[in-house]
């Protein structure tokens, strides 16, 4: 009987340390910032919000955060993709995943510095392009990293993610059933049928995740805009960072307010994502 | 055969533009002369990893850094562990809800968690606290490595734990004697993986830590800004270094654990 009884329990016992954990800091960190965000001087008002969507610095940061987390997280889920499709044979073999976890040892700011390294004006690229001939001065080499493009946050990031999007994509070609490849070839299918009726179904799931996963990242993210960012425009996370470390502390619900709306913007993303796959989820699971 | 050469060219092409990069920093950190536009510099030597070692900030900083990064890796795996075996190996109620809510750090921002966990660290005196740094630190590193070693245990199975029952073994040692053992490879990926985490952590710490916590994030940022390029590169190869260092710490301490329970 007590066996019975532990057996019910134990599962949530053992999520106890974890659920706590994220409920406590998480639920507590977004009820309490929602809050401030909503106080200014101990009175309720949506007064920082008023002065944030009043602020066009704020609207221009939004459109280029926006603008910089699509691109980032596209170019690294296809490159990501195509990558994992044509190498996994040898992606498996320890020493060549060996070299996927290479990029994955730095942090996002040190691979800020490897771009700098490579495409500052007086980086290695721009004294390769020197000795061979294609420019012939220093000034002639672009702009590429410190620019208003945010090439370099975008560099950095592909860089970095490109070894998380294989990572993750790697156990879905290992567990996919090679027979189904035969099955559309026998069946007169031609190499891309191959790929959108045998593999595609079993990959979409997963790259909706690591696409969810990286946009929210990039998209809430710090550190690298931080280090390679120009002071205009700014990427959103920089702006609530300054506002919320301002001198005095009537910026502090406007930082809060900033960081509300990026939090609501990837939350009903992510939702409108998962709502309309929802269906097809279901005839995935049915089909299998 | 067409393919084949485009596969190789492809896997060469990703290698050099994986590490070649690296090496570039691996070699400015050993470059004692290297002005543009030089491929490789004109004299080699061990000046910047000196001054990296000699500079008392980043010491203090580095002793930091080591303090929290164990802490939260202890502290990950102890929490992670039995979420993950529970998620992989059992079926209970409301899991597809505790199972979103698990994976949660990965899509709110931290930055703003952080941001309004603040004043309550400060009432709890947890603010400029090593403890109130690694609490913080845990919350992007718990999802992925549940993720990770939720994955081992499914590959395992729960074959191997049957038979150890069958045959009497205690928990502890179906613990070392199957767990670790046959779930290393994911271990292995949660820890370095929670040492990278942690070691990325600027915004977090500067928070939490209010500038009075420095780490290695925390000084990377001036370091940045001092133009002196090898010093910088040893800085930045400093930090690829600790994961492995963990790395191998953690896994000669799970090997020898193994050998000693394994023989009576």
């Amino acid at each position: 009987m007590k066996l019975y009884k532990n057996k019910r329990i134990l599962p949530y016992l053992q999520i106890a340390p974890a659920f706590l954990l994220i409920v406590g800091l998480l639920g507590y960190g977004v009820f309490n910032g929602i809050l401030e965000s909503l106080q200014v001087d101990f009175s309720w008002t949506v007064e920082a919000y008023q002065t944030l969507f009043g602020n066009s610095a704020f609207w221009t940061s939004l459109w280029y955060t926006l603008y910089i987390t699509f691109v980032s997280t596209m170019i690294a889920l296809l490159v990501g993709l195509c990558l994992t499709h044509f190498l996994y044979p040898y992606l498996v073999k320890d020493r060549w995943k060996a070299v996927i976890w290479v990029p994955m040892l730095f942090p996002h700011f040190a691979a800020g510095y490897l771009i700098v390294l490579l495409f500052s004006d007086s980086g290695w690229i721009s004294g390769l392009l020197f000795q061979s001939g294609a420019i012939s001065q220093l000034s002639d080499f672009p702009n590429l990293v410190n620019d208003t493009n945010g090439l370099g946050i975008i560099m950095t990031y592909v860089w970095k993610e490109i070894p998380f999007v294989v990572l993750m994509l790697l156990p879905v070609y290992v567990q996919m059933d090679e027979r189904l490849k035969d099955v559309v070839l026998t069946l007169g299918g031609k190499k891309h049928d191959e790929f959108l009726t045998a593999q595609w179904p079993y990959l979409w799931p997963t790259i909706i995740e690591i696409a969810i996963i990286l946009f929210a990242f990039i998209f809430a993210a710090f550190e690298v805009p931080y280090l390679l960012g120009v002071t205009f425009p700014q990427m959103t996370p920089v702006l609530a960072f300054d506002w919320f470390f301002d001198g005095n502390w009537d910026q502090r619900p406007v930082a809060f307010a900033s960081m509300v709306v990026v939090t609501a913007i990837i939350v009903m993303l992510t939702i409108a994502v998962y709502s309309s796959t929802q269906k097809y989820r279901h005839r995935l699971m049915k089909g299998s | 055969m067409i393919k084949n050469i485009f596969l190789k060219t492809l896997l060469v092409l990703s290698i050099i533009l994986t590490i070649g990069p690296i090496l570039l920093v691996a070699i400015q950190s050993f470059s004692f002369r290297w002005v543009w536009p030089d491929l490789l510099p004109q004299r080699f030597g061990l000046r910047a990893w000196k001054a990296v070692f000699e500079d008392p900030s980043l010491l203090q900083a580095l002793g930091n850094s080591m303090m929290i990064t164990a802490a939260v890796v202890m502290l990950t795996m102890v929490i992670s562990m039995p979420a993950a075996r529970a998620l992989a190996f059992e079926q209970f109620k409301g899991k597809t809800v505790i199972e979103t809510i698990l994976m949660l750090p990965l899509l709110i921002p931290l930055l703003f968690i952080v941001m309004g966990l603040h004043l309550t660290m400060i009432r709890f005196n947890l603010a400029d606290t090593l403890a109130g740094v690694i609490l913080v630190h845990l919350l992007p590193c718990v999802p992925y490595a549940i993720r990770i070693l939720r994955t081992g245990y499914e590959r395992v199975g729960t074959k191997w734990y049957e038979q150890a029952i069958v045959l009497g073994a205690s928990r502890q040692k179906q613990f070392w004697t199957i767990t670790v053992p046959m779930l290393m490879p994911s271990i292995r990926s949660a820890i370095v993986l929670t040492v990278v985490i942690t070691l990325s952590q600027y915004a977090l710490t500067a928070i939490i830590g209010g500038g009075i916590i420095t780490t290695l994030p925390i000084i990377y940022y001036p370091y940045f800004n001092s133009a002196d390029q090898p010093i910088i590169a040893a800085f930045t190869l400093l930090f690829a270094v600790l994961p492995i260092l963990f790395w191998f710490v953690i896994e000669l301490i799970c090997r020898s654990v193994t050998t000693m329970i394994r023989q009576p």
